[in-house]
């Protein structure tokens, strides 16, 4: 009874296979056994948003994971009424892997730049699956852990001398 | 009145006996004395008609005799068919009298009872526990009265007849009466445990479905399994040995009873054969004899029902013998109106168990102000606001409102100038409506020249509270009855067709408006068939697959097999997928296959996998065309519809809507802009169509753009009044934490109270909602309403005039915020400052 490649493009229509496909490559998922895979393709949803939508909103606790199948994104953070833009996301990445672990209010705020295309799972749904495998947190977590490890790396090697304060926060993988 | 009611559970079971039903027991006392002689009366005959009418061969006298005989009985029975309904009629009364105040005394009793009150015992007791006690009210005076007249009334006739053979007979009873208390004592003292066993199970019952998502989410079903039937195995015991006891007292009477004719026959053969007792009179012995046993088995069972009812009344009684600690309402005046200042001197509380809660609390302020309460949880604030509510019985000191004494003041004078809303504030099943005016309706009740609110009132405190767009929304998602609602829904035709100018293009990406060109994605299969709402329940859904009309028509558009190959391949999906997870409705919201239908499911899944389509049994293939019926590709993805189907289906629409319209014209209403669909809800009526999207952000923008609409309409009012019509549910469970807490403070809002008492009310709201109700608080209700807030978040309690900061009871810092800040201590580190 199990999905195989070819009846994939049998059926190209079918948004369930692409979602199995997606999520075996993101890093938060792919590490899950097949079976369970399924059970997030087909318990996520998508979403159109258009340009200048918002995703999510600062200090919002929406619980909600997203994968950008198509269009441009940027993050935004507004601080004393001021708003500074971080960065942009682009089709193929995912965020929001640690709202689905629990509670954490939006730091920033995430704005369509084109119309967005994005694949969602929301922390209910995940935490409802998960309560039935707990033992496959554990892979949860590594890739948790890994994702962490490498983003710390990347922030050392990159990390500009100037910032003085960063460097007092360096260590989060020690956390 | 109000005496009465304090000591109703004082009162013995014997007081229930003549108060109001004085008149029925007189009544009830003098027929029976007429039932008694009509009972006697036939055995007279009897004796006549053998010794006089048959024995000198007259007829007229035995067609006398026999009528005489036939009017006895009649009337006999006629007046015990009176005495029953007398007796049943005094009993339910009582009964009745009994629950309801027993029930009003209940609801006075101090909360610190319900701390080991559970909830299934009260309503055993209250339901179960006195209906014996009831029905013995009934007989306590009929009872014994017409069995031992008719007893004695019997006893003489047989002693007038023959005085030895009388005596010898009736010398059985009181063997009787020796014997039979023994075995009562026994049924009591089953009985006792049996009261107390029962009421451990219901408890143990209303335990379990209040926690029933605990036992579900931690799988504890063998465990409570466990607890349950040790307390039943239990039960059945001591039921058994009751049992065996009462039938004991039965058993035992029946015996004696019926060796009453043995004696008869001994002694009275013996002395008819010496002729000294003639034939008719030893009958008529005989049958007077056997006329003594049902007055008094009766009488035996009166006895039982007697102890069975004053175990179950004394344990109940005792069991809410607690005083309460206020009394309801005013005697003799109107509820006093108090000024709304708040002075504590002294107060100290401390619990049954010696637990000091609070200890020498000073506080006092002027009417108007506000006052903060701030603590580390366990420091006594929520204690202190329960006290000043009269919610608990302070031990110690006063707490006077204007110059009188919270502890003196009736429950009425205090609701009529306080409002209090506490920390999970409990919202009752019914209408957002009838909760919003609970505790309006409260003084409403005994101030009946009160006016009503108004819907503008009512509107009013739901914007202030926020919850004003969720009963919008409410109102929004109704779905109209078609009998009652027919000029509103000609009116909403009117709206959508505004709507489809104004926002059509706006919106057209989050809806998919109903067009009959065109699939519909995020409609079932069924309603794209017919675009159009049922009339005729044979239509429905739910019965499609069993319609005859409607399965020609679908073997007509050759969709039969493609259907019943969609449901097929539904239903191998889902399993598939969910197969190996525990079922819970969360995974159902997105297949056609429901939360009840998985078991049934799994098992068609591997019926489907070994049999052809053509070859599985009726209801099989039943099943699979509802579910391909259901199937709404827009929300069901885990099959794909593929484009072949679809069209077919888009002509089989236009087939079904023409053989519809040309047969049975009557039976839909196809969706048309000038037609209102009354199976889909007011907000589907307006945008003509169905939500694509659940993504909140865009479902605000559609909510605001019908919000919109509406205003411009003039249909606000309409459909916020149709909103405080949702039923929210058993305890409010359809509601949020935050929308049950809104609700709440707008009730208390609503009666506009002079004293506002808020234990920690806007806990479970969000950011938006606490602030707002903040600064409402400190604009609107400003001067006029005196506020206590306990408060455990503390950037909301700048503006309050005073900020009371609690540790282990008492107060240990007192000012307003910014003295007590200024002042780096307590508040200062609570707030997050460092020394």
């Amino acid at each position: 009874m199990s999905w195989s490649a070819e009846k994939s493009e049998s059926c190209p229509t079918c948004e369930f296979q692409q979602n199995l496909n997606v999520l075996r490559e993101i890093y938060f998922f792919s590490a899950l056994p097949l079976d369970t895979l399924k059970v997030f393709a087909y318990l996520c949803t998508r979403e159109n948003f258009k340009l200048g939508d918002f995703l999510f909103t600062q200090d919002d606790d929406d619980g909600q994971a997203f994968y950008l199948i198509s269009g441009d994104a940027v993050l935004t953070r507004t601080e004393n009424g001021a708003e500074a833009i971080i960065r942009n996301y682009t089709e193929g990445d995912f965020f929001g892997a640690l709202t689905l672990l629990g509670n954490s209010p939006r730091l920033f705020s995430l704005k369509a730049s084109s119309p967005v295309t994005c694949l969602i799972i929301s922390r209910d749904k995940f935490v409802h699956v998960m309560n039935q495998y707990p033992q496959l947190m554990s892979n949860i977590f590594h890739a948790v852990a890994r994702n962490i490890h490498h983003w710390e790396e990347l922030f050392l090697s990159d990390r500009s001398e100037g910032c003085k304060a960063c460097t007092q926060r360096i260590g989060v993988s020690l956390i | 009145m109000e005496k009465e009611k304090i000591a109703i559970v004082k009162r013995s079971l014997f007081s229930w006996v003549l108060p109001g039903n004085v008149k029925l027991q007189v009544v009830l006392v003098l027929l029976i004395s007429v039932t008694v002689f009509a009972r006697v009366i036939p055995l007279e005959m009897q004796k006549r008609i053998v010794n006089e009418a048959i024995k000198l061969r007259k007829m007229d006298l035995l067609l006398i005799y026999c009528g005489c005989y036939l009017v006895s009985v009649l009337l006999a029975s006629g007046l015990k068919f009176m005495i029953t309904i007398l007796q049943t009629r005094i009993s339910e009364n009582v009964l009745a009298n009994m629950r309801k105040d027993l029930f009003a005394h209940i609801l006075t009793l101090p909360l610190n009872f319900y701390r080991k009150a559970q909830p299934g015992m009260v309503v055993s007791a209250l339901v179960t526990e006195l209906a014996t006690a009831g029905s013995f009210v009934g007989l306590a005076i009929s009872a014994p009265v017409i069995n031992i007249m008719t007893l004695l009334a019997f006893a003489g006739y047989l002693i007038y007849l023959n005085p030895l053979l009388a005596v010898i007979s009736l010398a059985l009873y009181p063997v009787i009466l020796i014997i039979i208390p023994i075995l009562q004592r026994g049924a009591n003292k089953a009985n006792k445990q049996r009261v107390d066993s029962t009421r451990t199970i219901s408890s143990l019952i209303g335990e379990a479905i209040s926690g029933i998502h605990e036992i579900q989410g931690n799988g504890t079903f063998r465990l409570e399994n466990r607890r349950f039937g040790s307390l039943v195995d239990q039960m059945r015991k001591i039921r058994i040995i009751w049992t065996l006891y009462k039938q004991g007292v039965k058993v035992t009477n029946n015996f004696f009873v019926s060796l009453g004719p043995f004696v008869i026959f001994i002694l009275g053969g013996y002395l008819s054969m010496q002729g000294q007792l003639e034939l008719g009179a030893m009958v008529a012995f005989l049958s007077a004899q056997e006329k003594l046993y049902d007055p008094w088995k009766e009488l035996i069972e009166f006895y039982q029902v007697y102890m069975d009812a004053s175990v179950s009344y004394k344990r109940t009684m005792e069991y809410f013998d607690t005083p309460t600690e206020f009394i309801v309402e005013p005697e003799g005046r109107r509820a006093l109106l108090l000024p709304g200042s708040i002075d504590i001197k002294e107060l100290s509380y401390v619990t049954d168990t010696g637990i000091q809660l609070l200890d020498n609390i000073n506080l006092s302020l002027k009417s108007g102000e506000t006052l903060a309460l701030v603590g580390f949880s366990g420091s006594g604030k929520s204690t202190l606001a329960l006290c000043i509510g009269q919610l608990y019985k302070y031990s110690g000191g006063h707490i006077l409102l204007g110059e009188m004494e919270v502890a003196d003041l009736t429950k009425q004078d205090l609701i009529t100038n306080m409002g209090f809303v506490s920390q999970s504030p409990f919202i009752f099943s019914g209408s957002i409506d009838e909760n919003l005016v609970y505790s309006y309706a409260a003084i409403h009740d005994v101030e009946t020249n009160m006016e009503q609110p108004s819907l503008d009132d009512k509107i009013a405190v739901l914007h202030q509270t926020g919850i004003f767009v969720d009963v919008l929304r409410f109102g929004l998602n109704t779905i109209l009855d078609k009998e009652r609602q027919e000029d509103l829904a000609a009116r909403l035709i009117i709206v959508r067709e505004n709507f489809q100018q104004e926002y059509g293009e706006k919106l057209a990406d989050h809806v998919e408006f109903f067009d009959e060109n065109k699939y519909l994605y995020f409609s079932s299969v069924a309603e794209n068939l017919f675009l159009g709402t049922p009339n005729d329940p044979t239509f429905s859904e739910n019965n499609l697959p069993q319609n005859s009309y409607f399965l020609e028509l679908l073997n007509r558009a050759d969709l039969t097999m493609p259907l019943l190959s969609l449901g097929a391949e539904l239903t191998r999906q889902t399993v598939d997928i969910l197969g190996s997870l525990s079922p819970d409705p969360v995974f159902f919201e997105q297949s056609p296959i429901s939360f009840d239908e998985w078991d049934e499911s799994i098992l068609l899944a591997d019926r489907i996998k070994r049999t052809k389509l053509l070859q599985l049994s009726d209801i099989d293939r039943n099943y699979l065309l509802k579910l391909a019926l259901r199937f709404e590709p827009g929300k069901h993805k885990l099959v794909a519809l593929p484009a072949i189907l679809e069209r077919m289906i888009l002509e089989g629409r236009s087939l079904i809507q023409e053989s519809i319209t040309r047969d049975a014209p009557a039976a839909f209403s196809f969706y048309q802009l000038s037609n209102y669909i009354y199976n889909q809800t007011i907000m589907n009526n307006i945008l003509f169509g169905q939500i694509k999207t659940s993504n909140p952000k865009a479902l605000d923008t559609i909510n605001q753009s019908i919000i919109q609409l509406i205003i411009e309409e003039d249909f606000l009012e309409t459909i916020v009044e149709i909103g405080m019509q949702f039923q929210v549910g058993s305890k409010g469970d359809k509601l949020s934490g935050g929308q049950r807490q809104k609700l709440a403070i707008a009730r208390t809002f609503l009666k506009s109270p002079r004293i506002m008492i808020m234990d920690e009310a806007t806990s479970a709201l969000d950011n938006k909602s606490q602030t707002r109700i903040q600064n409402l608080l400190e604009t609107r209700w400003k001067g006029k309403t005196t506020l206590i807030s306990v408060v455990h978040r503390l950037d909301i309690i700048r503006n309050y005039d005073k900020v009371a900061v609690m540790k282990a009871g008492k107060i240990i810092e007192l000012g307003s915020y910014d003295e007590l800040i200024a002042k780096k201590g307590a508040l200062y580190e609570l707030v997050g400052g460092k020394k």
